[in-house]
């Protein structure tokens, strides 16, 4: 591999953007729905063997060693490209947890066989009591000799179905403070006493699970961490995640597809329609810049404070109010199930279904907004 | 003037409540959510059986005179019928068919008619030619489009302009250029090619301007039963649903928020109410007529979809699952805020109808 970090960011773009136009699935640009691991393969299989699959981990561990600057340029050509994200709960979140929190053994064990494709993991943080309040899960691991014995239940558990391995925020205390007796494991999904049940969402699509526990004993050794630290280790790869949320690519996206039921419809011209595109389409702009502020940040090699919450919170507003006027602008045909004349890019029922969740995912509107009220206004309460 | 629209205040009243509660026992507020999902996507998308029960309590025909086979009641009536069954989420038509016995009604054409009041036979009006309209062309051969429930159709009324005037031609099911889209209801959308048959009458413009009226002031009440269903079941989420030791609607901003859809519902409802009270007044002019229409459909189309949006919102995650039922309440405001008029036609006519003194 060449050294990356040493090109300019120009012609890191550049090589970049030679990589997906020539590799990109074209069937996959900008796909409704997440990818399920065998629409993905394919692609994935490209970026592995180009050696690209995990960009920001060390070069020791097999990632790319990427500087924070290219990271961010990396992910600007993909949405611009459109290239789809795959299961990639453990490129993303668990990889970076085990080089900075797990032992070598651990290390050894698990990152290989990421990089490889072999393990799929998904997230099972979530639980049907414990959502905006996610630290009173109570999905329970007692200590039985050298195992865990696990029972509970999670729930939004993205892709599960795909995955042959779930890390987890399990109980291990209940006699200290909620934040105070949670621990960090990971599960073999194959686990005799695991069962996954897929949840049809509301564009009727399967790519949230249920997850059941149901006394599934899981050696000793599959602890990340210590014991009941499980919290913090969690809350401290949250930031990294919230700017994700916050990339103005879905509205970009939703807006272009507005502009081209618009013309469909015939309103493109009404002025009644151009001062609310209009008006759309600078929250947009004003929203790339403030994203800039925060990339900026990263850049700098520094850490992202709370006031990161603005962004999600706003993008995931603004995704919302584009398909809105998306479903006015459509008339009759803001009822259909389906794509306009079967074209995919003018679905503005799905549009619509498709940007409902992003208010609730990641943190809702409501929690970001409590957020900024307190941790970054200091209002007290 | 029929009798029922005759009765003092009380007396109106308290048939209006009757007719509620027949229209309760038929499509319980809120009630058989089984039914609903079984029904949905699959042609015809609605229960014959249903659709017969509605002819014989006399609402396919609530609005046709007496002496037409009709109960010759009102607006008033037939808004609270609708109302039920929006809060039911019936996918069997009223509003649709309530249209198809107007015209077929100021037609004099006694045998489909009967046929339609008796919820036998589903005849539909193909009258639309693009979206977002309330105006009939009547064109010779252009499409008709977005039919509700067309997939169970046994005819279709086509108006076509001919030198006369809005002739009124009836085309059979049967041998039909027909194409049925799903909609995010469980429903279906016709789009039917015109292949000319009989002429029931030379022209149903003026019948048909009203029947459009009053089939938007319908869809306006049905869509205020979804609104306010789907608020009873959020209410009853924030009372029960715990995060942080305590009912999420002890928090102060779910509590705002709820008042604010109370107080659109509230809008809505008064909005409807007068609306039909105005449509039930002999002698109203027909621009105010038409103004008071506007002004109740623009306000529930956009107080249902603001209402059944922060109703998912207001579930959480488990709002964004289809197997909850708040997402159905969410699919039918879809499907109804656009249908008989979008909110921002209906602004745009009650600027050009409405008179400053009556606003």
């Amino acid at each position: 591999m060449t050294e990356l970090n040493a090109l300019s960011d120009e012609a890191f773009r550049a090589e970049v953007r030679r990589f997906v136009e020539s590799e990109y699935p074209a069937e996959l640009r900008n796909p409704q729905h997440r990818l399920h691991w065998d629409q993905g393969r394919a692609w994935f299989e490209k970026v592995k063997a180009k050696g690209w699959v995990a960009p920001g981990w060390p070069r020791e561990y097999g990632g790319m060693g990427l500087s924070a600057s290219k990271q961010i340029i990396l992910i600007e050509e993909y949405e611009r490209h459109g290239v789809a994200r795959l299961p990639d709960h453990g490129v993303i979140m668990l990889g970076p947890l085990l080089i900075r929190f797990g032992t070598e053994a651990q290390r050894q064990r698990f990152l290989p066989r990421i990089l490889a494709g072999e393990d799929i993991w998904c997230q099972g943080y979530s639980e049907p009591g414990a959502g905006s309040d996610l630290a009173s899960l109570r999905t329970e691991a007692v200590l039985d000799g050298d195992h865990y014995v696990v029972n509970g239940q999670k729930i939004w558990t993205t892709l599960a179905t795909d995955a042959n391995w779930i890390f987890c925020l399990v109980r291990t205390d209940k006699t200290v403070k909620k934040q105070e007796g949670i621990s960090f494991l990971l599960i073999g999904m194959n686990s005799p006493g695991v069962t996954v049940r897929p949840i049809i969402n509301l564009a009727l699509h399967d790519e949230f699970c249920e997850v059941f526990f149901d006394n599934v004993r899981v050696p000793r050794e599959n602890l990340v961490g210590e014991p009941n630290k499980g919290w913090s280790m969690a809350k401290a790869l949250l930031g990294f995640e919230r700017i994700f949320l916050g990339s103005p690519r879905q509205s970009g996206y939703a807006l272009a597809r507005l502009k081209m039921l618009a013309e469909r419809m015939g309103v493109i011209d009404e002025p009644e329609f151009q001062d609310r595109y209009t008006r759309l389409r600078l929250d947009l702009e004003d929203h790339k810049a403030l994203y800039e502020t925060f990339v900026a940040v990263l850049r700098r090699g520094e850490s992202l404070g709370p006031d990161v919450s603005m962004l999600k919170l706003h993008q995931a507003e603004l995704f919302q109010r584009i398909t809105e006027l998306m479903l006015e602008v459509a008339g009759e045909n803001a009822g259909l199930l389906e794509p306009m004349g079967g074209n995919r890019d003018l679905h503005p029922s799905g549009q619509f279904i498709e940007a409902r969740p992003t208010t609730i995912y990641g943190g809702s509107s409501e929690i970001q907004r409590g957020i900024l009220a307190k941790n970054v206004l200091e209002l007290p309460g | 003037m029929s009798a029922a629209l005759e009765q003092g205040a009380e007396e109106r009243a308290e048939s209006i409540r009757m007719i509620r509660d027949s229209a309760a026992g038929i499509a319980a507020r809120g009630g058989d959510r089984k039914r609903i999902r079984a029904l949905r996507f699959q042609a015809p998308g609605f229960d014959p059986a249903v659709l017969r029960q509605m002819g014989e309590q006399g609402w396919i025909g609530l609005r046709v005179p007496e002496e037409k086979g009709g109960a010759g009641l009102g607006m008033s009536e037939f808004c609270a019928v609708a109302e039920e069954l929006g809060a039911a989420l019936a996918p069997e038509p009223l509003v649709a068919t309530a249209l198809s016995a107007a015209l077929l009604s100021a037609a004099g054409a006694e045998r489909p008619l009967a046929g339609l009041l008796s919820g036998e036979k589903l005849v539909l009006t193909a009258w639309q030619e693009g979206p977002a309209t309330l105006e009939a062309p009547g064109s010779a051969d252009a499409p008709r489009l977005f039919i509700p429930v067309a997939g169970g159709a046994d005819a279709f009324l086509v108006p076509v302009r001919q030198d006369r005037g809005l002739a009124l031609r009836f085309q059979r099911r049967e041998g039909a250029d027909l194409t049925l889209d799903k909609t995010q209801d469980g429903g279906f959308y016709g789009t039917l090619r015109p292949l000319g048959g009989e002429v029931l009458a030379a022209d149903v413009a003026e019948a048909l301007d009203n029947a459009l009226d009053e089939a938007a002031l319908g869809t306006a009440a049905y869509l205020l039963g979804v609104m306010d269903q789907a608020f009873v079941l959020t209410l009853e989420y924030l009372r029960t649903r715990q995060q942080f030791g305590k009912p999420i609607g002890s928090f102060q901003a779910l509590q705002h928020r709820a008042a604010d859809l109370k107080i659109q519902i509230a809008l809505s409802r008064a909005s409807i109410d007068s609306a039909a009270a105005l449509l039930d007044r002999a002698g109203a002019p027909r621009a105010a007529r038409r103004a008071a229409v506007s002004r109740a459909k623009a306000r529930a189309s956009e107080a249902a979809m603001l209402v059944t949006k922060q109703a998912i919102q207001l579930h959480g995650g488990i709002g964004y699952t289809d197997e909850a039922d708040i997402g159905l309440y969410l699919r039918k405001a879809m499907v109804l805020a656009n249908q008989f008029g979008t909110a921002a036609l209906h602004r745009r006519r009650f600027a050009a109808e409405a008179r400053e003194d009556e606003v």
